[in-house]
């Protein structure tokens, strides 16, 4: 028996409009101590989906996914899986009853139980037959390549492997939702890398719903069907990993996914149509911008707005057709090479500048002329 | 198996079953667990208190009132029996202080030879309950009959016995050796603790060894000082085996035994009560005190190891200190533990040490069906093994509760556990009597509920500590898995605490053994325990026996206490 057919290899994540999403939040809500850790959350999970809640720490990320495990309850709003009542202010059904998978940042694998009894331990309590339980155990250890190891005390397994033991574990009871905590924050950076291609593919192989926690941008662009970025106990941004990094919601946003450049001006024409705005830069030049539909609306010549670049836009050749009139004037500050590139601190104008390059450019008087990449400018709220 | 087992619908209960997922979420087995749990912490600690407060400072009417103290502290020898007390504590803590810091310096922090030996010794001492060190002392320092007596006048050319062990100094004395290893114990761990950096840091800035350990090591380790000080204050105003049994002889009381006599028939509870609040009164103020100001200051991170450059070579002093260690070793462990063997086997109590002398008839008669000592030894254990029980299972549901659920009642349940701690015991039996007398007495019963409220702590902080150490996330994995409350405690939490719940199951046992002040208040013909018989034989100067008998409890305490080793050295509860 297979744990997966291979006909159907990738599973089709579109949410299904006659399913009820298999998670949804509802105004959620919930104090931690004086602060409010969530504020308001409303969010749903297509099946199939892999959701990921990404921000710094105390955003209320770990705290939205332990009132959907069952371990908080909120305080105001509602929690439903696949369109039933889990959780409200009144409410909660205790964390066994809702047929949910966890993997945990520490990744919580019993230390008296083999491998085996670790990843069986969901069968057993749910009352299944013997024969039945080493079956899907061998099956759901295979499919994490732990399969030799099943007799083995987690005492014996590196950290990685008990990392795919707890994965084996959430996954051996089916659940309808798989959540994870920041699952990889405990392994060392290169092992931490090959799990996040490994957990997508499987994650896309066998088709689960995932609501994954995490601080790592990387890790949630990698991960994530969507991003949810979140902020002191609210939702700054939901979008694709694209959408998160390329047209963020807010300064919050393009800070915390990614490296922002930002840089002030003063609009001098607006073209709703193309949704694109030229800027007066502060520090010289002007420049033309895309822009959020609802921003536009508002905008008017003469008003201020603040331009997002990533360093790997900003360039030392002028493209064919630029973006901008002169082509941005820095002054060099430093230099460091990082094996695939040079990181450059520049600054135009007052402002400072980081930019990724191929080469370490040519500044003249410690002067050079900068160029964007073409459509990458784009005005943060 | 296929993928639609992942991308297919829900197994929640379907809606329809609302009043049954309502009714899950309520949780009744946990509920019930932890009421039953709660409730009997009630009633095995704030239930007798209350009655102790209550009867001292309410009359038979019914009305609030102090005249309860005026006229139990106006009975004749109250007051001598309270300053006895308080001048006890004084010479007490200033003599263990004494011992205590200076061997804890020279063993954490010298090279003098017999370090380690302090160390055993101590532990005997401390494992060896005073009333029991009383029968050793009555052998080696007895006025007229005590062997080291006799060595000294016949071999040393005293004119009169030096040594007089049935006075009050004698007293103080066989109180010091009890309760030194508090503070050496203390004192010591604080001193590994200290970080070689804080020392290495004040002389890099130019400070002497002499000042920097004056400076800087001794301001570190005064909490543990202090700590251990109060501790030593509480045991010595609550001891009662040795002030008992060398008060009888020598004709002085202190409080507990003044309450003790308040008790014998026809019995004055009110009294009893009264006269016990003072040493309430002292123990809640010394735990306020410990609570509030010492453990603010406790907080100063000491962590790490004492490592090689903090030792200090003593040089020629080296031999001093080493001499010093060697006293302390013969006089606290070796001479006692020696002379309880001696004596358990001598014929009778000032024959000669020869060969001709050596009998085990004492023995004999300790195991005699028909003799009382027989049936002491099975009530002992019986209580012992259920005390230890009843403690280790309401310690791991307690331990549980505190760490795991937030909600207003868990600070309440730890000052509970930790009022009973600090109570003397002779007040908290008496609370027990009047609480429980009319249901249980002259039964084992009245007994087990004093022996389990009063070492019901030590079980719960041991417990608490192991659960503590445990993730909370491998509980919530169990959880998750759909293991409900109870099997998740038993699948996963129990075998995780196992060590620690094996340990407080060991030590219950050994402390409820050697347990004498509550004993000797609830104790009827009937329900004798080893040492409540111990002390009768030392009032009928049957003393050969008393010695038989304690080397009983010492080798059933010790030999139990080494299944510590057997539950420390599983590896559970290693994994965070």
């Amino acid at each position: 028996m297979n744990f997966y057919s291979p006909a159907a290899d990738i599973v089709d994540t579109a949410p299904a409009t006659d399913q009820p999403a298999r998670l949804e939040l509802r105004n959620l809500r919930k104090r931690l101590g004086d602060t409010a850790a969530v504020n308001g959350i409303d969010l749903k999970v297509a099946p199939g989906e892999s959701v990921v809640l990404l921000g710094p720490s105390g955003c209320g990320k770990t705290t939205t996914l332990r009132m959907v495990a069952g371990f908080l309850q909120p305080e105001d709003g509602e929690i439903h899986l696949d369109g039933v009542l889990a959780s409200n202010a009144s409410f909660a059904l205790p964390p066994e009853k809702r047929h949910l998978g966890m993997v945990f940042q520490t990744y919580a694998v019993w230390p008296h139980k083999t491998v085996a009894e670790n990843v069986g331990y969901g069968l057993v309590v749910a009352g299944k037959k013997r024969a039945e339980i080493d079956r899907e155990v061998a099956a759901v250890l295979d499919l994490v390549q732990l399969g030799d190891l099943a007799k083995r005390y987690p005492s014996e397994l590196s950290g990685g492997q008990q990392q795919r033991v707890a994965l084996a574990r959430a996954l051996a009871t089916k659940p309808s939702l798989l959540l994870l905590d920041e699952p990889l924050s405990n392994l060392d950076a290169s092992l931490r890398q090959e799990m996040r291609f490994e957990l997508r593919a499987l994650q896309k192989r066998i088709g689960i719903t995932t609501l994954y926690v995490t601080h790592d941008q990387d890790e949630a662009l990698v991960l994530a069907d969507r991003v949810v970025v979140m902020n002191k106990g609210r939702i700054e941004q939901v979008g694709t990993p694209e959408e998160v990094y390329r047209t963020p919601a807010s300064r919050f946003v393009g800070n915390f996914v990614g490296t922002a450049n930002l840089l002030e001006g003063t609009i001098v024409n607006v073209d709703v149509a193309a949704g694109r705005v030229s800027v007066a830069l502060d520090a010289g030049d002007i420049a033309s911008a895309r822009a959020p539909a609802g921003w536009l609306a508002a905008a008017a010549p003469g008003q201020r707005a603040t331009l997002l670049l990533r360093p790997e836009d900003i360039r030392f050749d002028r493209p064919e057709r630029p973006d901008q009139q002169t082509g941005l004037e820095v002054r060099f500050g430093s230099a460091s090479f990082l094996g695939s590139r040079y990181e450059l601190q520049l600054t135009a104008g007052d402002t400072p500048l980081r930019v990724q390059s191929r080469t370490p450019g040519t500044f003249v008087d410690g002067r050079a002329r900068l160029w964007f990449r073409p459509n990458s400018a784009w005005v943060v709220a | 198996m296929s993928t639609a087992a992942y991308a297919g619908g829900s197994r929640i209960a379907p809606a329809g079953s609302a009043l049954l997922r309502r009714l899950s979420s309520i949780q009744p087995v946990k509920l019930l667990v932890i009421g039953f749990a709660v409730f009997i912490l009630l009633a095995l600690i704030a239930y007798p208190l209350a009655l102790l407060i209550g009867y001292s400072f309410i009359d038979a009417q019914g009305n609030l009132t102090f005249d309860t103290f005026e006229k139990a502290f106006n009975r004749r020898g109250m007051w001598q029996a309270t300053v006895n007390s308080t001048v006890l504590v004084a010479f007490v803590t200033a003599g263990a202080c004494a011992l205590g810091i200076p061997l804890a310096w020279i063993v954490a922090r010298t090279d003098a030879p017999g370090k380690i030996l302090v160390t055993l010794a101590a532990g005997i001492s401390f494992v060896i309950p005073s009333f029991i060190s009383v029968v050793s002392w009555i052998f080696l320092a007895a006025p007229n009959s005590g062997y080291l007596n006799k060595l000294a006048i016949e071999y040393l050319g005293f004119a009169h016995a030096p040594f007089n062990i049935m006075s009050f100094g004698g007293l103080v004395f066989i109180e010091i050796i009890g309760v030194y290893p508090l503070v050496f114990f203390a004192v010591s761990a604080a001193l590994h603790n200290v970080d070689a950096s804080n020392e290495q840091a004040a002389r890099v800035l130019g400070a002497g060894r002499l000042r920097t350990t004056l400076t800087i090591t001794l301001p570190l380790v005064r909490p543990a000082i202090l700590s251990a000080i109060i501790l030593v204050m509480l045991d010595a105003l609550s001891s009662f085996g040795a002030p008992a049994a060398i008060g009888t002889m020598a004709n002085f009381s202190v409080i507990t035994t003044k309450i003790y006599d308040l008790l014998k028939f026809p019995p004055q509870f009110n009294y009893a009560a009264a006269v016990a609040m003072p040493i309430m009164v002292f123990t809640a103020v010394s735990l306020l005190i410990q609570r509030y100001t010492i453990r603010a200051e406790n907080f100063r991170t000491l962590t790490g190891k004492a490592t090689s450059d903090q030792i200090t070579t003593l040089g020629r002093w080296r031999w001093v200190a080493g001499g010093f260690c060697v006293f302390v070793v013969f006089a606290t462990a070796v001479l006692p533990i020696g002379a309880l063997l001696l004596l358990s086997v001598l014929s009778s109590f000032g024959a000669d040490v020869t060969l001709s002398n050596l009998v085990t008839k004492h023995y004999a008669l300790i195991f005699d069906p028909d003799f009382v000592a027989r049936g002491s030894i099975i009530n002992s254990l019986l209580l012992a093994l259920a005390t230890a029980t009843v403690c280790a299972g309401l310690g791991l549901v307690l331990g549980w509760v505190v760490e795991r659920i937030k909600f207003f009642g868990r600070e309440l349940i730890t000052f509970l556990v930790m009022i009973a701690y600090g109570f003397p015991s002779i007040a908290y039996a008496v609370g027990i009597l009047m609480g429980y007398v009319n249901l249980f007495y002259g039964t084992l019963t009245l007994i087990l509920i004093a022996y389990a409220g009063k070492l019901l702590p030590i079980a719960f902080v041991l417990i608490r500590n192991g659960i503590q150490q445990l993730s909370t996330d491998l509980e919530e994995a169990a959880r998750i898995s759909g293991a409900g409350w109870l099997r998740g405690v038993r699948d996963v939490t129990f075998p995780l605490v196992r060590g620690a719940v094996g340990i407080a199951w060991v030590l219950v046992f050994s402390l409820s053994l050697r347990e004498l002040s509550m004993s000797a208040i609830l104790s009827q013909a009937d329900t004798q325990v080893m040492p409540t018989v111990v002390i009768q034989f030392i009032e009928d100067g049957a003393i050969e026996l008393a010695a038989a008998l304690s080397v009983v409890i010492v080798t059933v305490s010790l030999s139990i206490l080494g299944l510590i080793r057997f539950f420390s050295r599983k590896k559970t509860a290693l994994v965070s």
